[in-house]
């Protein structure tokens, strides 16, 4: 089983299965296609029906996009309780992560992934504060109904958390100012070993992808 | 179990969960609401604190956003998705990639069932999307994407549907016939273009 990505600075779709997998200890080759000063990486379209990543290839085929690979991980590997057990969280649960795959669209254009740099108070619009606050609105009620059992949003680790990891990294990012409670989920997810383990890699990558730094020093 | 919908002739979200259901016999209840008209926001919440359709409940809880909804539904009606493993998770794949692309076709070929505006909205983005549409639908192993009806189809109803609106013809005639003879597909579109509201907003060309 392969699992492509692009570059782990900036490519929040990649490091969503990529902290699945890690973080529930199910084995997988990493293939890394970066996108690098000059546009696109090369052989995307070798593995990817749509030439955009993340795609895992199970004996030779391809699963694409986050959510499908993260359904089909939860089915084939059902040990490792990717979705939460019980009826009701795992209904929440699939309803916050598709929410996060199709919304939160300003939040997502003022405030890219940049893992290695930090820009405080960049990206607050009217729009992207909104999606803020939805977030935290959602992260509330997962934590208050069914985080008894840790610190994640379904108590222990799931697909959930690994959804909105790469959400967790633009706050520290941007510096936004949190709740208590959102606060002490992001150290949480921060202090995951597979999201330590990705985050190391990107602040170690050098290529300066334009299109995802809107507020680089003399850059636009 | 309560589907909350909005208008039928606009909301291609809400199509896709409650053509899903009413093709696979899923028996539930249905609340549509007029959507961009005063009360409509307060009457959503009432229901959603995402405050948007569709959205399912069910034994106290609720389920939102289609793609969720379908995948609760599958937990109890398998046959939503395909049965072998592999074409199960191609269908996951396209499922997912309508869920969160094609978003130049959402915008400039809004779905607007009783509405005939052929030639509208073909930007160069617009015409990219409708090439990989067409591609996928190309691949149909039967009348639909795997043979028989299943979520993937239902994700890709609407687009039948604004194919229909703006006059997209092509090498996919028979699977948006297929769509369109369904009968829980017919019994939507004569429930659109008898709905009396309208929304001129989302009437883009008219």
């Amino acid at each position: 089983m392969q699992l492509v990505i692009a570059n782990k600075n900036y490519s929040s779709w990649s490091m969503r299965p990529w902290v699945l997998l890690r973080e529930a200890g199910i084995a997988f080759e990493e293939i890394l296609l970066k996108f690098g000063d000059s546009g696109p990486a090369k052989g995307v379209e070798r593995y990817s029906p749509t030439g955009k990543v993340p795609v895992l290839v199970i004996d030779g085929q391809p699963v694409w996009d986050s959510l499908a690979i993260a359904e089909t991980l939860a089915e084939r590997y059902p040990e490792k309780q990717l979705w939460p057990a019980d009826a009701r969280a795992r209904r929440l649960a699939r309803s916050i992560c598709a929410e996060m795959h199709s919304g939160f669209q300003a939040l997502r254009s003022t405030m890219p992934m940049n893992i290695r740099s930090r820009y405080p108070g960049k990206g607050l619009t009217p729009e992207s504060r909104r999606d803020i606050e939805r977030i935290v609105q959602l992260w509330a009620a997962c934590r208050r109904d069914h985080g008894a059992g840790g610190a994640l949003l379904f108590g222990r680790f799931s697909i959930a958390d690994a959804y909105y990891a790469p959400v967790v990294t633009r706050f520290q990012t941007y510096a936004v100012s949190l709740p208590p409670g959102a606060q002490a989920y992001c150290d949480a997810v921060l202090s995951l070993r597979a999201v330590r383990e990705w985050m190391d890699a990107a602040r170690r990558e050098s290529e300066f992808v334009a299109d995802d730094e809107p507020y680089a020093a003399g850059h636009r | 179990m309560l589907l909350v919908i909005g208008n039928r002739n606009y909301s291609s979200w809400s199509l896709r969960p409650w053509l899903a259901m009413k093709a696979h016999g899923i028996a539930f209840d249905e609340k549509r609401i007029h959507l961009y008209a005063a009360g409509s926001k307060e009457e959503i919440l009432r229901y959603s604190h995402a405050g948007k359709v569709p959205v399912l409940q069910d034994g106290g809880t609720t389920v939102w956003e289609s793609l969720a909804i379908l995948e609760y539904l599958a937990e109890r009606y398998p046959r939503l998705w395909p049965r072998d493993a592999a074409e199960r998770a191609t269908a996951r794949s396209l499922a997912a990639e309508m869920h969160a692309g094609f978003a130049e076709l959402r915008q400039h070929m809004s779905m607007n069932v009783r509405k005939r505006y052929p030639g509208k909205g073909r930007t160069p983005e617009v015409l990219a999307d409708i090439a990989r549409v067409t591609a996928i639908w190309a691949q149909a192993k039967g009348p639909f994407l795997f043979g028989e009806f299943g979520a993937v189809d239902a994700m890709y109803a609407p687009v039948v549907l604004r194919f229909r609106t703006y006059g997209v013809e092509g090498p996919n005639r028979s699977y948006m016939d297929a769509m369109l003879a369904l009968p829980a597909m017919r019994e939507w579109i004569d429930a659109a273009e008898r709905e009396p509201e309208s929304i001129p907003s989302l009437d883009m060309y008219g």
